[in-house]
């Protein structure tokens, strides 16, 4: 809730991600409710039938079929030419978008950080897999976006451009999610990094982004004093992005009011996003990496 | 619904409301605090526009709560009511003297001194305060009513009977002291004609009271000469609030005159009577001032008060008694010791000799001996100075209307030392009158005739002035008729102490017809000299005019050759000029007198200057009559005017003026000492408790306050600890 007086800023991968985490994502692999169309052959199982080597069904053959792939078992015992097909593996979009507004570097711990550090970890379970990461900034200072990584060996490229990222200032939902949807690449998973906090409003942006098909995870990132506020006496309180002033004099009935305007936002929130297809999930940003990876995004299925 | 004290409830209301309010923004000096974002917060508070200050209070319930009991309070303390029927308690007649004597500055028996009125005032108002009022919430309980009156020479009700003390206090406060003596038997008949009258049967009876009996409350310090004649109704009570002490010490002016030696009119002699009311002879300068610059200053003693025989009532005699005896057993104030004793003031005088052949105004005012200060211990300043005016000293001029030749009253008037002794035929009156040329003689003879009636057939009124009228009996406003002819009278009965015939026997004087005479009702006529028939010689006299009348044909009776007729003739003439000569005895006015004067006919442009320097616009009647008054302050009116002027007029090119003299001359102000027993012609009323007076004071106001304060209180103590 309040401003981190003195952030920390990661410099390089190694403050990303550690060791054991690596370790602990090196299994796992992302996942998709839907399954897309790729660009090239990955390792995903594609609608299309293909080249891989997993069985999906058996046609008639028909002229100029690729001989290789008749199945000649079958022509042996009953004498007709039968094409065997195989379900084509194809690589999975991962886009990250995180939120790099002022209002994203506020509560102990950081909830830029901890945004930084998830994309991060989403990011490397994306590359070991040849998935095709990208990533988007909102708001902020420094490049907004980076795209089309692949590759274990892209994992430093891709923790360069989250380093790089400052928050600051505020932003326009709407307008930053019609900038990812103009600029990103066929289908995939999509997975939004924000504190939700729109005065403008989440609707428009949300539906932008889950229009083209992508199976888009939002997740809610809140710090601990947003959920339970350490505040008390009369104050004036000053919105780091606007300015706008908020007089209280904090008293019980009005924390609880606070908290239950909170949790009634969350789940509005939660419920356009099931209206809608999308995965929502609201963490703390003093949850562990691991666990968020390990337990909570693989009970929703982003990663496996 | 009106306020008792509405300006103590807006202060009030204007000291605390903002400072609540105030404080209220004092809490709201919060601590400053960034937070990722006020769009919760907001949506929690429901405050979207939380700078506007009035959205700020709006869901203070707190402060709303405080508000209205502070609306509360402040309303109290203006002490709102409203009209509602009343059931008369008792009744109250608060009777106020605003006379000369308080105006003297000696307070009361403790505190500093101030002027008898208004000590007077404070008490009235703290007696109205007392009175009771209906039960505040019952409203069925009777409340006291009481009615306010002032008087000096004159009564004046300031306040009808009312139960609103707001009325009555503004009433009594309004009262503001003259300078003249002191009349109580019109007060109380006022009082008493207040009162309800008795109904019976649907019919007033006059003079038969109704409802409870009146209290009569005299606030006053007891100089009334009259009291004797004043008669409360013998079911009413009256209480006498003494003002100022009884101890304290005056010398004053009670009479001056002025007049001028009679071979040598030039020589003024100014007599200046004093009177010293203590006991203690007094030393004093008397000094003489000659148009308001210093002439001459005398000194004297002026012996003191002396015990006076008894003249206590048998009732106050017992009284005084009573109280010596209670004072030999208690050592009580020195009021309540000393006996009701009478002291006649101690007499002293003082008489300037000065050649002044002009006219002027004269005032003499005491000083300290030796200092030229005002008079010290000595409380009433207004007696202190005293007023003339002397008109010009000349000798007698006189104008005789007659058609007769060689006649005894030419003999009688030629061996008189006169300035001037015109003979007139009477066919010239009119012109003369219309020339102004009568003002220039100070005495008219009208022998055996008089102005022609009018067309209406009434005989006109005289123009100013006085006439000595032979053998006529003039009608008008003189008041005097004639109802037949006698014949063969003689002179029954005369007023020897007359200055006309102080040395005149009439015994031998015979009438062989005369005139009757009859002074109709209402006259100011006296008749000088009484025959077997009626009136012989009379003296009349109407505004301007002044006339001695000598009805009878001097011819047909045996006067002209009676010695006392050459004694008469010098007398009346010397009678008359005297009195607009040296005398000016008419020119003399009291405080409470109407002034009223005829001026010369043509008189214009009327202005009256006050002794305060206001001047007032008179306008005269048709007759050159101008009133004013009643008079409030002692000094000298001057009236002026453009036209003619009289003979004893100062003449200033086309302007002329005249003085009046406005003097208290009266000892029973001047003995100044404030009266213990007051002798009213029905009851005796001594004085009750003087010092302080006791009432009941109403404490919830300051309750109130109180209130209000602790109410400000909590909330700064409330905020400090909300504040930490």
């Amino acid at each position: 809730m309040l401003r981190t007086p003195t952030p920390t800023r990661p410099k390089a991968v190694e403050d990303l991600i550690d060791g054991s985490l690596i370790s602990k994502l090196g299994p796992l692999d992302l996942t998709s409710r839907k399954v897309f169309f790729g660009k090239l052959k990955g390792e995903r199982r594609s609608k299309k039938r293909g080249e891989s080597v997993e069985f999906a069904d058996h046609r008639a053959y028909v002229s100029g079929d690729d001989l290789r792939h008749i199945d000649w078992n079958i022509f042996a015992r009953l004498d007709s030419l039968f094409m065997k097909l195989f379900l084509e593996e194809e690589d999975l979009s991962l886009h990250i978008v995180i939120d790099a507004s002022a209002s994203a570097d506020c509560g102990e711990p950081s909830k830029f950080l901890f945004m930084q550090k998830a994309a991060m970890a989403l990011g490397y379970v994306g590359l070991v897999n040849l998935n095709r990461v990208a990533a988007s900034v909102m708001g902020g200072i420094g490049p907004n976006h980076i795209r089309d990584l692949r590759g274990r060996r892209r994992t430093h490229d891709l923790a360069r451009f989250i380093c790089s990222i400052e928050p600051s200032g505020s932003f326009s939902f709407k307008e930053s999610a019609e900038r990812i949807v103009m600029s990103r690449r066929g289908k995939g998973v999509m997975l939004v990094f924000s504190d939700y906090f729109f005065k403008e409003g989440f609707e428009q942006g949300l539906r932008l982004l889950v229009g083209r098909g992508y199976d888009v995870f939002v997740v809610q990132v809140l710090s601990p004093q947003e959920i339970d506020p350490p505040l008390t006496g009369d104050l004036r309180l000053k919105d780091v992005e606007d300015g706008d002033l908020a007089e209280i004099t904090v008293a019980a009935p009005l924390l609880k009011r606070y908290k239950a305007n909170l949790a009634a936002y969350c789940a509005t929130l939660q419920n356009f996003c099931a209206r809608r297809e999308m995965n929502f999930l609201t963490v703390r940003s003093d949850t562990p990496i691991d666990v968020l990876v390990l337990d909570y995004l693989r009970k929703r299925g982003v990663v496996r | 619904m009106n306020w008792i004290t509405p300006m103590v409830g807006i202060i009030a209301a204007a000291v605390a409301v903002p400072t609540l309010v105030v404080l209220y923004f004092l809490k709201l000096r919060r601590r400053d605090l960034e937070v990722s974002s006020t769009f919760l917060w907001k949506k929690a508070i429901q405050d979207l526009q939380a700078n506007a200050p009035f959205q700020k209070l709006r869901r203070n319930i707190l402060l709303f709560l405080q508000l209205l009991i502070l609306g509360g309070v402040c309303l109290a303390l203006a002490q709102p009511q409203i009209k509602g029927q009343t059931i008369t308690g008792n009744r109250h007649v608060i009777l106020l003297d605003r006379s000369g004597s308080m105006t003297a500055v000696d307070g009361q028996d403790s505190g500093s001194p101030q002027p008898r009125l208004e000590t007077a005032k404070k008490q009235a108002i703290a007696f109205v305060e007392s009175l009771r009022d209906g039960g505040v919430l019952s409203g069925r309980e009777a409340s006291d009513e009481a009615m306010v009156i002032s008087f000096d020479t004159a009564a004046e009700v300031r306040q009808q009977f009312t139960s609103d003390k707001a009325l009555l206090k503004a009433a009594i406060e309004a009262i503001t002291p003259t300078e003249g003596p002191t009349r109580l038997e019109e007060a109380i008949r006022l009082a008493n004609a207040h009162k309800p009258k008795r109904v019976i049967e649907g019919n007033t009876i006059e003079g038969l009271t109704a409802g409870l009996p009146t209290n009569l409350h005299l606030y006053s310090d007891g100089r009334i000469p009259d009291a004797i004649k004043a008669k409360p109704a013998p079911e009413d009570s009256l209480e006498y609030h003494r003002i100022g002490r009884p101890e304290s010490a005056n010398i004053g002016i009670v009479g001056m005159r002025a007049a001028r030696e009679y071979d040598n009119p030039a020589k003024l002699g100014v007599y200046v009577s004093l009177e010293n009311n203590r006991p203690e002879a007094r030393p004093v300068d008397v000094e003489l001032l000659i148009d308001g610059t210093s002439a001459m200053i005398k000194g004297t003693t002026v012996a003191g008060a002396s015990e006076e025989g008894p003249r206590l009532s048998a009732a106050g005699a017992a009284r005084a008694g009573a109280e010596e005896a209670d004072a030999v057993s208690t050592t009580g104030t020195e009021s309540a010791a000393m006996p009701p004793r009478t002291l006649r003031p101690g007499v002293g005088g003082v008489v300037f000799q000065l050649e002044l052949s002009q006219g002027a105004r004269v005032q003499v005012r005491l000083r300290q001996p030796g200092t030229g200060q005002p008079l010290e211990n000595d409380v009433f300043a207004l007696d202190d100075r005293a007023f003339l005016v002397v008109p010009p000293a000349k000798k007698i001029a006189v104008v005789v209307f007659s058609d007769e030749s060689n006649s005894f009253l030419d003999i009688a008037l030629s061996g008189q030392p006169l300035s001037r002794l015109v003979k007139v035929a009477t066919d010239e009156f009119d012109d003369w009158v219309r020339l102004g040329k009568l003002g220039e003689f100070d005495v008219i003879v009208l022998e055996n005739w008089l102005p022609p009636p009018g067309k209406d057939g009434r005989q006109a009124d005289l123009p100013p002035g006085s006439y000595l009228i032979l053998g006529q009996v003039p009608g008008g406003s003189l008041g005097l008729k004639v109802t037949g002819q006698v014949r063969g009278t003689g002179i029954v009965d005369w007023l020897r102490d007359h200055p006309v015939l102080r040395s005149v026997s009439l015994d031998r004087l015979r009438l062989f017809e005369s005139p009757r005479v009859e002074f109709e009702p209402g006259s100011g006529a006296i008749a000088l000299a009484v025959s077997q028939e009626g009136p012989a010689l009379i003296e009349a006299s109407s505004l301007g005019v002044h006339a001695l009348i000598v009805p009878f044909n001097i011819d047909k009776s045996s006067w002209p050759v009676d010695v006392s007729f050459v004694v008469f003739m010098s007398s009346a003439i010397q009678y008359l000029g005297e009195d607009v000569g040296a005398g000016s005895t008419i020119r003399d006015v009291q405080p409470g007198q109407v002034l009223s004067d005829r001026l010369p006919i043509g008189a214009e442009q009327i202005t009256l200057k006050l002794p305060t320097g206001e001047t007032q616009r008179l306008t005269p009647a048709a007759d050159g009559r101008v009133t004013f008054g009643p008079l409030v302050s002692t000094g000298i009116y001057e009236l002026s005017w453009v036209g003619p002027a009289g003979p004893t007029d100062r003449k200033d090119g086309n302007t002329a003026s005249r003085g009046y003299a406005a003097n208290l001359s009266d000892p029973f102000e001047s003995n100044i000492g404030a009266v213990e027993v007051i002798e009213t012609g029905s009851r005796v009323a001594s004085a009750s408790a003087s010092s302080s007076s006791v009432a009941d004071k109403r404490l919830w106001p300051y309750l109130l306050l109180a209130a209000l304060a602790i109410i400000m209180i909590e909330w700064f103590v409330y905020n400090r600890k909300v504040y930490i």
